[in-house]
């Protein structure tokens, strides 16, 4: 491993899945009361939806995300494990 | 004295060392007869508004969000003024106190709209957290810090090092800044642990050692130099296990470091604990690693002291004021891997010499780190400002 974790990012240089974790954070998808679908997941991050797809399944494999089928569309949002990660970024 | 705290962490919101610096400050000065009024960002599963030991926590509502982090902290700064504006009518507030750049805007509004003092806490500085500044919102998080240093009518930081450092980085006038150390709450730490149940639960057998790193997953917490150092801390002790405890946006490189350094199976990465969880680890710990690159003040080594856990510590920031060196713990060279487990080495080797590091380090701890001389400590700063 070199140095490249040694400072903080820009959020174009961060890897699409954590980008994608605090996008979801700072667009308020904390709770289930909250979450989104993916089509509006797609249009804050301009993510297509295979990509978000993809990355979703990660996060919630990770235990980041969660998802819940509401009206038979997919929803998503962060777990608190998945917010704490987002606000360590600035902490 | 009426306190109005502004702070984006607060219990449950745990993400670093501000929401308990700010539950033990807050909790102290209710105790001392003071009243403070706290307002904080929600969190899931949190209500809006709770009396905790006294203390009056309101949680604000982010209703709108946006990608960008710097437009979601302003939007969140909106909805805390808010909710702080439905409290003012009824409460005439006689300090102001903002912990950290991310409720200034909030604080500053407030300041200006009661005409009263406000006091901020500098728990750390951006170019400290990111090892520079290298990126627009880290100049703008600087700018934002310079800002509300500005504003302040007093400065606390929690170090002589994080003293210096904001002087000399914002050319704050030395005397605009008080010294102010954390604390833990001893008695917590005091507990009766099951040492041999918790550590079977981590995997840790009979007569293995059990190493401990226990921090935010981010790059100042120079965990990264910890995982480079278990290679040799293995060969020495091949029956060593070695747990990291934390969560962070650098998990996923670091759990990449944990398997090219080829003791993989020994490193465990727990995630997020809670308190109690942490305790249990800690009194259950043959030695705890502190391997920071930047920290402020580095409440995790006291609360290792208070547990009575060996520790190594780089000798950076806050660290430095907290430990003596091979009197209270041993300190290590920051970004050092072979001196991190020249420590580990030192605890293990030494039994005796450990255990008689750990009751020094308690007895210290007992005298110079409490809540109670920190609440005294900051109404002495309140009274300089309120006049």
């Amino acid at each position: 491993m070199g140095e490249s974790n040694s400072f903080r990012s820009q959020p174009d240089e961060q890897p699409n899945q954590l980008r994608l974790l605090i996008m979801l954070h700072n667009i308020g998808a904390t709770e289930s009361s909250k979450s989104l679908t993916i089509q509006q997941i797609s249009e804050w991050t301009r993510m297509e939806a295979p990509e978000l797809q993809t990355h979703l399944k990660k996060l919630i494999e990770q235990g980041y995300a969660q998802s819940f089928r509401s009206d038979e569309t997919d929803k998503y949002h962060l777990t608190v494990d998945g917010i704490r990660k987002v606000l360590s970024l600035y902490s | 004295m009426k306190v109005g705290t502004l702070t984006w962490e607060f219990p449950p919101r745990v993400v670093g060392g501000i929401a308990r610096h700010c539950e033990g400050l807050a909790k102290a000065l209710v105790q001392q007869n003071h009243e403070v009024h706290l307002f904080t960002l929600d969190f899931p599963g949190s209500p809006n508004y709770e009396e905790m030991d006294g203390v009056k926590v309101y949680r604000a509502s982010t209703e709108l969000g946006h990608p960008n982090f710097l437009t979601w902290v302003l939007m969140f700064n909106h909805f805390l003024t808010k909710r702080m504006a439905d409290v003012v009518h009824s409460v005439d507030f006689d300090v102001m106190h903002v912990h950290d750049w991310l409720a200034a805007f909030s604080g500053i509004s407030f300041k200006h709209y009661l005409k009263k003092p406000m006091v901020l806490t500098v728990h750390s500085t951006e170019v400290g957290r990111a090892q520079g500044l290298h990126s627009p919102d880290s100049f703008s998080i600087n700018g934002i810090e310079w800002w509300a240093m500005y504003e302040a009518d007093r400065v606390i930081v929690c170090s002589q090092s994080m003293k210096n450092e904001i002087c000399d980085h914002f050319n704050l006038p030395w005397e605009k800044v008080d010294v102010i150390p954390n604390a833990i709450d001893a008695a917590k730490y005091q507990t009766s642990v099951d040492r041999g149940a918790v550590r079977q639960r981590y995997g840790v057998g009979w007569g293995e050692k059990l190493i401990l790193c226990v921090g935010r997953l981010v790059p100042q917490k120079g965990i990264e130099y910890f995982i480079r150092a278990i290679p040799s801390i293995a060969k020495r002790y091949p029956e060593a296990k070695f747990v990291i405890v934390g969560e962070g946006w650098s998990r996923d490189i670091l759990e990449a470091e944990a398997r090219a350094s080829g003791q993989n199976r020994k490193i465990q990465f727990t995630g997020f604990a809670s308190d109690q969880e942490v305790i249990n680890l800690m009194s259950s710990a043959d030695v705890l690693v502190v391997p920071s690159v930047y920290e402020p003040f580095g409440i995790v080594a006291l609360e290792g002291m208070a547990t009575g856990v060996p520790v190594v510590a780089s000798k950076v920031g806050g660290l430095s004021e907290v430990i003596e060196h091979d009197r209270t713990g041993f300190f290590v060279f920051p970004k050092n891997p072979e001196s991190i487990a020249w420590g580990v080495d030192r605890v293990l080797s030494d039994p005796d010499h450990a255990k008689w590091l750990t009751e020094n380090a308690k007895d210290k701890l007992h005298k110079a780190y409490s809540w109670e001389a920190v609440a005294m400590k900051t109404v002495e700063v309140y009274r300089k400002v309120v006049g």
